[in-house]
C-alpha cells in the first residue's frame, strides 16, 4: 500500500473505474450487477471534484480496497447462481 | 499474478452459462453432503411452476420492508468469521476468543456511531422482535411497584402490540392511541393519555406498512417533561433517516438487521446509561451483554450488522437521494396511467422508500395474483396470513374496500430504474384487466354513486 500513498495519474484512476465496471459484469445477480457499476460512476463523477492531493489519494486507496471487495464477491456469487435468472435479465416481451 | 490467473480461470469456469437441469461442480459436492431441501415446484427450460404459478424467471424485488438483500460489502465482512476466524467471543484464554471479541466491539462502535450513541449502550439481541420484548415487558416488570401504565399506537408492530396484551393480561394497564387520518399520533391526546404511573410510551419511528415518519423530537420533548421512559421500534428507521438519540430523547431503541441489508437474525437494542434505565432480562444465563441478554454472540451476525451499519452511515445521502426519486417515479408513472389510486398515509412525513397505495374498485388478492413478476405485499409480512385487511389501515381509518386492495412498494438501495418501469406497466395491466371485469367499476363511470345503491339480501 505504500506506493498509493503519493497521488495517483489521471490514467491509473480511470484504470480503477474500467475495472470496476469490469468486475460488475461478472455479477450473476441482476441488482448487485447494476448497483456496483452505478455505484462506482457516481463515486468517481462525484470524487472528480477533489482537488487537495491527500483528499484523492485516500479516495483512491478506498476505491482500490472496494476493488477487492468486489472482485472476491463476484467470485462468491458465482459460485451460487440460482437456477433462474432474473426477469430483468430475460429477453422481455416490448411493452 | 498466478492467484489473479487462477481466480479468473475458475471464475470462467464456473459462469460459463449452464444448462438449467445440470448442477455446477461445486455445488454438485455440496449437493452430495447435504441434501436439497425438497423442491414442490417443477423445473423447466423456461420457468419454475411453484403454488400453481407458472414465473418465467425470479421477480423484481419491491418488498425491501419485509426484509433486504444481504450487501455484498457486509458478506464480505462476514465471510471470514464462518471460516477460519471461528472462535466464541466469550472465550478470554486463547486468540480465537480474543479476535472474535474484538470483532464484536468493533462492530458494537459501529452500530453506535449509526445513532449517536456510546457502544456501551448497546445490546445485541436475535432481532428487533426479541429488543421490542425485552423493552416493553423487561421495564414494566422492573418498575412494577410503581408504574402500572404502558401507552402505545393503534398502528404499532404486532410484537409490540402482543407484548403489551400479555402485560394487560398480567394486570397492567394499557392505552392503544388512535392515529390521524395520515398516520401520524396527535400530540394533544398523547399529552392528555399520560398518567403518574406511566411507566413506557412506545411509539415506532418508521411504520412497516404506510412508511409514515412520527414526529419524533415532539414526543422526545413530552416525555422528558412528564419525566417517563420513551421507547421506540426503529427497525425501519435505521440507515434510513438520521437517527440521534439525544435528540429524540429515547431511554429504549429497538434495531434490526435485516432491515438494513445484514443477515437475518440479529438485531439490537439501545439502552440508554444517563439516566440510566433498568430492564428485567428476559433471557437467563451465563451474563453476557451485561446480564441483559445472556448467550453466545452469533460473531458472524454481528459483525455482518457492524458493517452494514458502517456501509448506510456511508450510505444515507446518496440512497435517499436516489429512492426519492425512484418513489416519484413511480407514483407519478401509476397516476398518470391511472385514476382512483389513493396513497396510505401522509406524503410529507414519510419514508421515501415506502410507498402503500390503494386501488378503488379492484380487488387486493386478485391484484396480488396477477402480479407474479413483481415481489410486492399487501399490509405487512406478519400479518399476510390471515385474509383480514391490516390493522394499520383500519387504524387511519381507511374503508374495508379500499384497505383490502393496498399494496406496499418498498424501493431500497439495489433498486433500478428499469424495474420501477417495469413495475409500473405491470401494475397498470392489472389494474386495467380487472376494472374491465368489474361491474362496479362500470356503475361508476355511467355515473351512479356507489354508496346510495339499496344491496338487495338474497
Amino acid at each position: 500500500m505504500a506506493a498509493a500513498a503519493s497521488s495517483p495519474s489521471p490514467s491509473q484512476i480511470l484504470s480503477l473505474a474500467r475495472s470496476f465496471i469490469r468486475v460488475s459484469r461478472q455479477f450473476p445477480d441482476y441488482n448487485i450487477r447494476e448497483y456496483t457499476k452505478r455505484r462506482a460512476i457516481d463515486a468517481f463523477r462525484q470524487n472528480a471534484k477533489l482537488s487537495e492531493p491527500s483528499s484523492i489519494s485516500e479516495a483512491f486507496s478506498f476505491g482500490k480496497s472496494q476493488l477487492d471487495v468486489a472482485k472476491r464477491q463476484a467470485v462468491v456469487y458465482s459460485l451460487y447462481v440460482p437456477p433462474l435468472p432474473s426477469v430483468m435479465d430475460l429477453p422481455n416481451k416490448p411493452f | 499474478m498466478t492467484s489473479k490467473l487462477l481466480t479468473s480461470i475458475l471464475r470462467n469456469h464456473l459462469t460459463k452459462k449452464p444448462n438449467l437441469l445440470r448442477r455446477q461442480p461445486f455445488s454438485t459436492a455440496a449437493a452430495e453432503a447435504l441434501s436439497d431441501p425438497p423442491q414442490n415446484h417443477e423445473e423447466t427450460t423456461s420457468g419454475i411452476t411453484m403454488k400453481g404459478v407458472k414465473i418465467a424467471g425470479r421477480p423484481l424485488y419491491l418488498d425491501v420492508q419485509a426484509t433486504s438483500p444481504v450487501d455484498p460489502r457486509v458478506l464480505d465482512a462476514m465471510l471470514p468469521f464462518y471460516l477460519s476466524r471461528y472462535g466464541n467471543p466469550h472465550s478470554r484464554t486463547h486468540f480465537y476468543g480474543w479476535e472474535s471479541d474484538n470483532a464484536v466491539e468493533h462492530a458494537r462502535s459501529q452500530v453506535a456511531s449509526l445513532i449517536n450513541a456510546s457502544p456501551k449502550e448497546i445490546v445485541f439481541t436475535s432481532g428487533a422482535t426479541e429488543s421490542n420484548n425485552i423493552s416493553i415487558k423487561g421495564v414494566m416488570h422492573f418498575y412494577k411497584e410503581k408504574k402500572k401504565h404502558v401507552i402505545t399506537l393503534q398502528t404499532e408492530h404486532k410484537c409490540v402490540l402482543d407484548s403489551c396484551r400479555h402485560l394487560q393480561q398480567e394486570g397492567f394497564d394499557v392505552t392503544y392511541l388512535p392515529v390521524e387520518k395520515d398516520g401520524l399520533v396527535d400530540l394533544e391526546k398523547l399529552k392528555s393519555a399520560i398518567r403518574p404511573d406511566t411507566g413506557l410510551v412506545s411509539i415506532m419511528a418508521v411504520n412497516n406498512e404506510i412508511g409514515v415518519v412520527q414526529p419524533m423530537e415532539e414526543i422526545g420533548k413530552i416525555c422528558k417533561e412528564f419525566n417517563v421512559p420513551f421507547h421506540t421500534d426503529a427497525a425501519q428507521a435505521l440507515g434510513k433517516i438520521v437517527i440521534d438519540v439525544d435528540k429524540w430523547n429515547v431511554s429504549l431503541m429497538s434495531l434490526s438487521g435485516h432491515k438494513i441489508y445484514a443477515p437475518k437474525g440479529i438485531g439490537a437494542l439501545y439502552l440508554r446509561r444517563r439516566p440510566r434505565i433498568r430492564v428485567e432480562p428476559q433471557m437467563n444465563g451465563g451474563g453476557q451483554e451485561r446480564g441483559i441478554r445472556s448467550g453466545t454472540l452469533p460473531t458472524p451476525l454481528v459483525v455482518g450488522m457492524g458493517a452494514a451499519c458502517e456501509v448506510a452511515m456511508k450510505e444515507m445521502e446518496y440512497d435517499e437521494k436516489r429512492i426519492s426519486a425512484l418513489q416519484q417515479r413511480l407514483l407519478n408513472g401509476i397516476r398518470s396511467k391511472l385514476d382512483g389510486v389513493e396513497v396510505n398515509g401522509s406524503m410529507e412525513s414519510r419514508y421515501v422508500g415506502n410507498l402503500n397505495l390503494s386501488f378503488a374498485y379492484v380487488e387486493g388478492e386478485s391484484l396480488l395474483m396477477g402480479l407474479k413478476e413483481v415481489a410486492v405485499s399487501s399490509g405487512s409480512a406478519c400479518t399476510s396470513a390471515s385474509l383480514e385487511p391490516s390493522y394499520v389501515l383500519r387504524a387511519l381509518g381507511v374503508e374495508e374496500d379500499m384497505a383490502h386492495t393496498s399494496i406496499r412498494f418498498g424501493i431500497g438501495r439495489f433498486t433500478t430504474e428499469e424495474e420501477i418501469d417495469r413495475a409500473i406497466h405491470l401494475t397498470v395491466h392489472q389494474v386495467e384487466k380487472l376494472r374491465e371485469m368489474s361491474p362496479l367499476y362500470e356503475m361508476v363511470k355511467e355515473g351512479i354513486n356507489i354508496k346510495d345503491i339499496q344491496w338487495s339480501q338474497h
